[in-house]
């Protein structure tokens, strides 16, 4: 599906007073924030803060207990990860999430078929089919992973299957995606380089937003433009990193201040 | 009102002897993970070697009072067939549920004809064991004695297996290797000796529970089968992995299948089969258990 | 010079060699098959008879289990459809035209998966495996108690169908080793063909995501019930179509023919032959075909024995025949 046009000032996703309980327990109480074509947002927090309850809300997944989720303008609350993708929206996980016995090749075709609806005719060549394996390719060069096109999602690196996961989120081609911690397992040195070639493959891609669940505070600061700081299922701040950063009780709510030792 | 009395105790007997399967079932299955495709076959092993037993006991001119006693521990010696099964079926612990479904499976084929070899195709039963234990009055009815001998029977060894997991060390141990196998690994449990004991007390409850009910019913090649599809229904019905729905999901199940003999003798094991379908439709996670996967 | 030449052909070799895993190892075998009568005896053909219409039920199994990761142990309530059906348009309503018959029987199943399909295939593993265990057992429970409608035990008598329309009026045998013969082996290269193009279709590729993560499979847009749920509805038409074939070589649809233990031989035979690959499952029904034949001879205690085996199977062999064999030869082309 291709992104549809969108005027800057009509958030592709919102939350709207979202809240959620789990009987007693309040995961998240009250959020309300949006995010807009053209923005990198990272959500940060303590662990326990809400983060997965809220990516879990907002991705459809699950219902809030109160308030709304929109994406574009469509109130998505409960609706599936099918209807997600097949709207715009697509997710990679924290875990790395594989075919294992499918080639890399193969596991974007499986996102490209449903986002092209060739899985209703049986009877049509995988092999043959030259827009969806043209596309596998775009998506595979797209995040480093061409040389490996052949190779069975199994037998490839940790770092290269969580690019192969988010390689799948990118095929669905959408308009927003969200990342649940994508440098995770990996070491500092490449984390930098992931995030250069994801914000660039993004762009590429035509992808409008990104978000993702981040905890690692560099990173954050040097590619977000917004950061959403979640504290106990409630919304501590929504601003840019510059002004997040300058606050010393922002920082220590989120990350602990610093110990000199 | 006698005819209701008597399929309502019908079904507590069965229900009671379905419960020790089930039981046994979720013992396993909350342990190891593992659903025993060939649990009726123990069932079933149970029945036959009952009968062989007490028939063994009538030549040697036991008092027939005796025959219960001699039942369960021919159910208890015969379950000891579940050490070497488990040796096998330790092969595919690790690996994914279709393997274990497939060796369970291939049991349940080996047993058949084992069954067929040693006891024949026809069905075996054992009236004089029923008649020898007479009848008693209990609510104004005729019960045979020995229903609600089994029925005291099969909620004494609840107990004891109840008592047994929240009471004893042993019992501790094989709550955290259900819990997490790795760990209890880790702080020494030796777990392959677990599982084993686990998975034979899980048989011997399957085959005490047939040993009982053989005197009320036969020992037939289709009870394996049968009783795979009952112990589903209870299981369905109670939820996977919890004892309280085994005991619930037996009673609800006993009742069925009293019911239907005494209204509909043909749809006997035709109504078991529809009710886990109607569990499934309508409350997929069962009673007690979580969802269903 | 002559050094890389050796090593060009090499892999070209090997590039040939892996293509003619899949339908071209089914279509190898199929041709084999219709060889046979020139050197082979009647009851040899009779034998291989089953064999076909096995193979073309196995092939819907095995959409279903090595492709999608559903074990049904309930398929041959599909083989019990088919063949009822042929003895009821044959015996009942004397409507003897094989395509009839066939495309009644393909209807019926269809029908009757999507049916229960739509309960079973919510769950899976365990659950999704007792449950067809418990519809074919159902099944078998109707085909046995009704006995007014469906003959009981005894069965139903399948008659002779017309095969494109003409009638043979010779002998049952000659009619089984000749015509019906061949004109199944050619309808189960067609299925066969089908069945590959079906494996090989992105719709094929969605079945194989949900088996190897469902999870992840719905997150990139696999719709996962009606997956599931197509694969089911194919499956059955192919045992319904597969059922035919073993109720017009004995003549008699059989209640036994739903029982759990004819399920547990398809499984066995899938297994036997390989799961994860096209033509294993084929195989697998010629083996055990041959197998049960040479066993029986000996034993009665086949079952026992077949139970053995797919134990030892499960545990030594779990890729079975064709999937061993195909390992090794990826193998040695790895090292090449």
């Amino acid at each position: 599906m291709q992104p549809q046009p969108v005027a800057a000032n009509v958030p592709l996703f919102e939350t709207i007073n979202v809240s959620r309980a789990f009987g007693d327990f309040r995961a998240l109480s009250d959020i309300s924030f949006s995010v807009h074509a053209g923005e990198f947002v990272s959500i940060v927090g303590p662990n326990g803060a809400g983060k997965t309850t809220l990516v879990n809300v907002v991705t459809g997944l699950l219902r809030p207990t109160s308030g709304e989720v929109r994406f574009l303008g469509r109130d998505i609350s409960g609706i599936g990860p099918v209807e997600l993708a097949r709207l715009g929206m697509s997710r990679a996980f924290q875990l790395v999430n594989i075919f294992p016995a499918l080639t890399v090749r193969e596991t974007l075709a499986v996102a490209i078929a449903s986002r092209l609806r060739r899985a209703s005719n049986p009877f049509r060549s995988l092999k043959r089919d030259g827009v969806l394996q043209a596309d596998a390719e775009r998506v595979a060069d797209v995040l480093g992973l061409r040389p490996k096109l052949d190779k069975i999602a199994s037998r490839l690196s940790q770092g290269e299957k969580k690019l192969l996961d988010i390689a799948s989120a990118f095929a669905l081609n959408p308009a927003v995606i969200l990342l649940d911690e994508p440098t995770s397992g990996v070491s500092t040195a490449d984390k930098h380089a992931i995030m250069e070639v994801l914000v660039e493959a993004a762009r590429s891609a035509g992808i409008r937003a990104i978000v993702q669940v981040e905890h690692d505070m560099d990173l954050v600061e040097r590619y977000s433009h917004r950061i959403v700081a979640l504290q106990g299922g409630s919304l501590l701040a929504d601003m840019a990193p510059r002004a997040f950063f300058a606050d010393p009780a922002m920082i220590a709510a989120v990350v602990g201040t610093r110990v000199r030792l | 009102m006698a005819e209701l009395l008597d399929v309502i105790l019908g079904g507590t007997f069965h229900a009671a002897v379905l419960f020790l399967v089930a039981a046994g079932l979720q013992l396993v299955f909350g342990v190891q993970k593992i659903v025993n495709l060939a649990c009726g076959s123990f069932y079933a092993l149970g029945a036959y070697f009952g009968i062989t037993a007490v028939g063994a006991a009538i030549k040697l001119g036991m008092p027939p009072a005796l025959f219960l006693p001699i039942l369960v521990v021919a159910g208890l010696l015969v379950g000891l067939v579940g050490l070497p099964i488990e040796r096998v079926l330790r092969t595919v612990y690790r690996r994914d549920e279709s393997y274990q479904l497939l060796i369970t499976f291939g049991f349940l084929l080996m047993f058949q004809d084992t069954f067929r070899y040693f006891w024949g195709a026809t069905p075996r039963t054992m009236d004089n064991v029923y008649l020898a234990y007479g009848t008693a009055h209990f609510l104004g009815i005729r019960v045979p004695t020995y229903n609600l001998l089994v029925i005291a029977a099969s909620l004494a060894i609840a107990a004891i297996l109840g008592l047994f997991l929240e009471r004893t060390r042993t019992g501790r141990i094989v709550r955290a290797t259900a819990e997490n196998r790795d760990m209890a690994e880790g702080l020494g449990v030796n777990a392959s000796r677990v599982f084993a004991l686990v998975f034979t007390v899980g048989c011997m409850l399957g085959t005490v529970g047939g040993a009982l009910v053989v005197p009320s019913s036969a020992a037939s090649l289709d009870m394996a089968v049968d009783l795979v599809v009952e112990s589903f229904a209870v299981v369905v019905i109670g939820g996977l992995g919890s004892m309280r729905g085994a005991l619930v999901g037996a009673l609800i199940v006993g009742m069925m299948r009293a019911s239907a003999i005494s209204l509909m003798p043909e749809m006997e094991m035709l109504s078991v089969y529809l009710v886990v379908v109607a569990v499934l439709i309508l409350r997929p996670a069962g009673l007690f258990g979580k969802a269903a996967v | 010079m002559s050094h890389s030449s050796i090593e060009i052909a090499r892999p070209a070799l090997l590039r040939r060699t892996m293509t003619l895993n899949g339908i071209g190892v089914l279509l190898a075998l199929i041709v084999v098959m219709a060889l046979l009568p020139f050197v082979a005896s009647p009851y040899v053909l009779l034998l291989m008879l089953p064999f076909v219409g096995y193979g073309i039920a196995l092939l819907g199994f095995n959409l279903l289990f090595g492709t999608t990761g559903l074990l049904s142990f309930g398929h041959a309530l599909f083989l019990g459809v088919g063949a009822y059906t042929a003895a009821v348009f044959t015996s009942k309503l004397s409507i003897l035209s094989f395509e009839v018959i066939l495309v009644a029987s393909a209807l019926l199943s269809g029908l009757i998966a999507l049916l229960i399909g739509t309960l079973c295939v919510r769950y899976t593993k365990i659950f999704f495996g007792m449950l067809t265990l418990a519809f074919g057992m159902l099944f078998h429970s109707f085909l046995y108690k009704f006995y007014a409608v469906t003959g009981g035990d005894q069965g139903m008598r399948v008659l002779r169908p017309l095969l494109l329309g003409m009638e043979w009026r010779g002998g049952k045998t000659a009619f089984l080793t000749g015509p019906f013969y061949y004109y199944t082996l050619v309808l189960f290269a067609g299925l066969g063909l089908a069945m590959w193009r079906i494996t090989q279709s992105p719709f094929g590729l969605h079945l194989r995501a949900i088996r190897e993560n469902a999870g992840k499979a719905a997150y990139v847009g696999v719709e996962i019930f009606r997956m599931r749920l197509s694969a089911f509805v194919i499956s059955a038409i192919y045992g319904g179509i597969g059922g035919v074939i073993l109720a017009v070589t004995t003549g008699l649809a059989d209640p036994e023919l739903a029982y759990w233990t004819h399920s547990g031989n398809l499984v066995f035979m899938a297994v036997l032959g390989g799961t994860g690959t096209f033509a294993g499952p084929a195989i697998g029904a010629l083996v055990f075909v041959v197998l049960q034949d040479f066993v029986m001879a000996i034993t009665q205690y086949w079952r026992f024995v077949m139970g053995g085996i797919l134990v030892l199977l499960v545990v030594f062999m779990p890729r079975g025949l064709a999937g061993t064999v195909e390992m090794l030869l990826s193998r040695r082309g790895r090292e090449a």
